[in-house]
């Protein structure tokens, strides 16, 4: 008998046996764009990158594709919830002063990492004036975009997830990569703090929520802590100044009974160990181009990890069925004899991948990953 | 142990502080700005990029054991042009028209500093022509070019064309980034790949100095 989305996906984080792996999936805005345009459905509405304004009811292709996760909360950790101020623009990018005092330049029309021109925040004298702007408040989460969405899947019985974000995601939007990773070895009581204030404030805002009455199934943690070389920083580092954040944000959800998915981008393998330690029970996107390979990482970690995605986006940009059958079918086979699979692209869905080959390949998912 | 291991330790402990003083040290006691590059600052660096390239250093080590040799380089730039010491070579770096992305390159332009190149950073989202220009205005030994996006990759295959249409004798080419391969960088024409930063710069410098 078929499991609801919530019970699927409760049995793959518990690695326990299902009807069929779980699936979820996260789109590039212009791939997005494209679908909903393709499919045509005026109750469809592009919601993953922020809805705009009456659109929040409509659909969106999470699930239109009838995936089995959703994602809530998102809270705003800027310092200032002020709109950024336009320092420079052409038709092509626009350079903003963000809540953060973070100048960043962004395209225009499409999605990418902005360049890092300069962060304001930069001296802990600095960072000591704006701590207390930290705190946590109702309007730090779009309650109009989000209740609409929990509801519809609570009655679809998905499984909910509180998005948000770890420690290493919060600080670099505030310090600058280069800032962030410097300080760690040359003012380490000012990153610790930095670190904790951010751990603290991703806490509350969890709690308010679920007072709200936004509870949730788990947990999906937003942080890049790698690249395609490996971790940012050393297992060390890792485990003296971001393992205890860690710990004591997915303790907050594990208390609840509330699995972790911890999404990093990246060639994270040297963390594994210490993720599972901190507490993480899936991870996600699993880059394969990093080197992240789930038949190497299955028979190490299947017994203690969950994995989420590794599907290589450049071989489904191919658009070629047979390459994709074999990626698919390969990958899936080796984390499927642990339980703890969801099928998840390495990254997000390119534009490329045509709307025909998207659907073809949740199909095939659908039949390569059940159980017998 | 000599000034000069010293200055090449303290460039590997990131110690921004003892670098410089033991650069002036040196000086004072009559070694050459030259040897002070080559054998303390640089060769520091070049142990830097060997503990990144095998995993032993990452990232924050990098970034702060750049920061020591820039606290030496500074004092010593005087004293190297009083002494009509010259960079060995020249290199210019840039991410690709089309990508804002910086930090790879940014590192990727610390180690070619630190493997004895001047080096001419073009800045973020920089078309094919801009690489030329610069080519054509003064000598180049070597482009990189980096790239984060998938769909930023053509324009590198671009750039690399226009460089060999249009500037003669080309440079040597090398290029990098999230999406990058060998086996794309060969099939661009691009002289070659460089899987991390320290790598690049090894290859820079392997393809360009050492040939000399």
């Amino acid at each position: 008998m078929p499991l609801t989305s919530k019970e699927r996906v409760a049995r793959c984080l518990a690695r326990r046996p299902a009807d069929r792996v779980a699936m979820y999936d996260w789109f590039w805005a212009e791939t997005e764009a494209e679908y909903v345009r393709r499919i045509g459905d005026p109750d469809l509405w592009c919601g993953m990158h922020g809805a705009q304004a009456g659109t929040h009811e409509k659909r969106t292709l999470w699930e239109y594709f009838d995936f089995d996760l959703m994602q809530v909360a998102w809270p705003d950790q800027r310092l200032r919830m002020v709109a950024p101020t336009v320092l420079d623009e052409t038709d092509e990018w626009v350079l903003l002063r963000d809540g953060n005092d973070a100048e960043l330049r962004w395209w225009r029309h499409k999605m990418g990492t902005p360049e890092h021109v300069r962060f304001g925040i930069d001296t802990p004298e600095k960072w000591a004036r704006v701590k207390p702007l930290l705190q946590a408040s109702r309007d730090r989460i779009r309650w109009v975009e989000f209740w609409p969405r929990y509801r519809r899947a609570r009655e679809r019985d998905m499984f909910v997830c509180f998005a948000g974000v770890e420690v290493i995601e919060s600080v670099k939007d505030v310090l600058g990569h280069e800032q962030l990773c410097k300080a760690m070895l040359k003012q380490p009581d000012w990153i610790r703090d930095v670190f904790a204030t951010y751990t603290q404030f991703e806490i509350d805002m969890f709690r308010l929520c679920e007072a709200e009455g936004m509870t949730c199934d788990g947990a999906f943690i937003y942080g890049d802590i790698a690249y395609k070389n490996g971790p940012f920083m050393s297992p060390k580092h890792y485990r003296e100044f971001v393992y205890p954040c860690h710990k004591r944000l997915f303790d907050e959800f594990h208390a609840r009974g509330m699995p972790v998915i911890l999404h990093s981008d990246g060639d994270i393998r040297k963390l594994i160990p210490h993720f599972i330690d901190a507490g993480v029970d899936m991870i996600n996107p699993m880059e394969s181009r990093a080197g992240m390979d789930v038949r190497e990482l299955a028979p190490q970690y299947g017994d203690r990890l969950g994995f989420c995605g590794n599907i290589d986006v450049m071989v489904l940009a191919t658009n070629d069925r047979d390459r994709i059958q074999a990626e698919l079918h390969s990958k899936m086979a080796a984390a499927m004899k642990y339980r703890g699979y969801m099928y998840h692209s390495d990254h997000s869905i390119p534009p490329g991948v045509t709307l025909e080959t998207y659907r073809w390949l949740l199909d095939e998912v659908r039949r390569f990953g059940r159980y017998e | 142990m000599s000034v000069l291991e010293q200055i090449a330790q303290a460039v590997i402990d990131g110690d921004e502080v003892s670098t410089p003083k033991l650069v002036e040290q040196a000086l004072v006691a009559g070694t050459s700005a030259k040897a002070v590059l080559q054998d303390g600052l640089l060769k520091g660096m070049t142990e830097v990029g060997r503990r990144f390239r095998e995993g032993e250093y990452f990232v924050p080590e990098v970034l702060i054991a750049a920061e020591a040799m820039k606290a030496g380089t500074n004092l010593l730039k005087p004293h190297l042009a009083k002494a009509g010491v010259k960079p060995e070579a020249t290199a210019i770096i840039g991410t690709v028209r089309g990508d804002l992305h910086d930090i790879g390159k940014n590192l990727v332009a610390t180690m070619l500093e630190g493997a004895g190149f001047e080096v001419i950073d073009l800045g973020v989202d920089v078309p094919p022509e801009k690489f030329v220009e610069v080519c054509l205005s003064r000598k180049v030994d070597v482009v990189a070019m980096s790239a984060l996006l998938t769909t930023t990759m053509p324009m590198m295959e671009q750039s690399v064309k226009k460089l060999k249409a249009e500037v003669q004798p080309t440079p040597t080419i090398i290029v990098g980034g999230a999406p990058v391969t060998q086996e794309y960088a060969d099939k661009i024409g691009a002289n070659g790949y460089g899987r991390d930063a320290a790598t690049g710069a090894e290859l820079a410098k392997s393809l360009v100095i050492n040939k000399r």
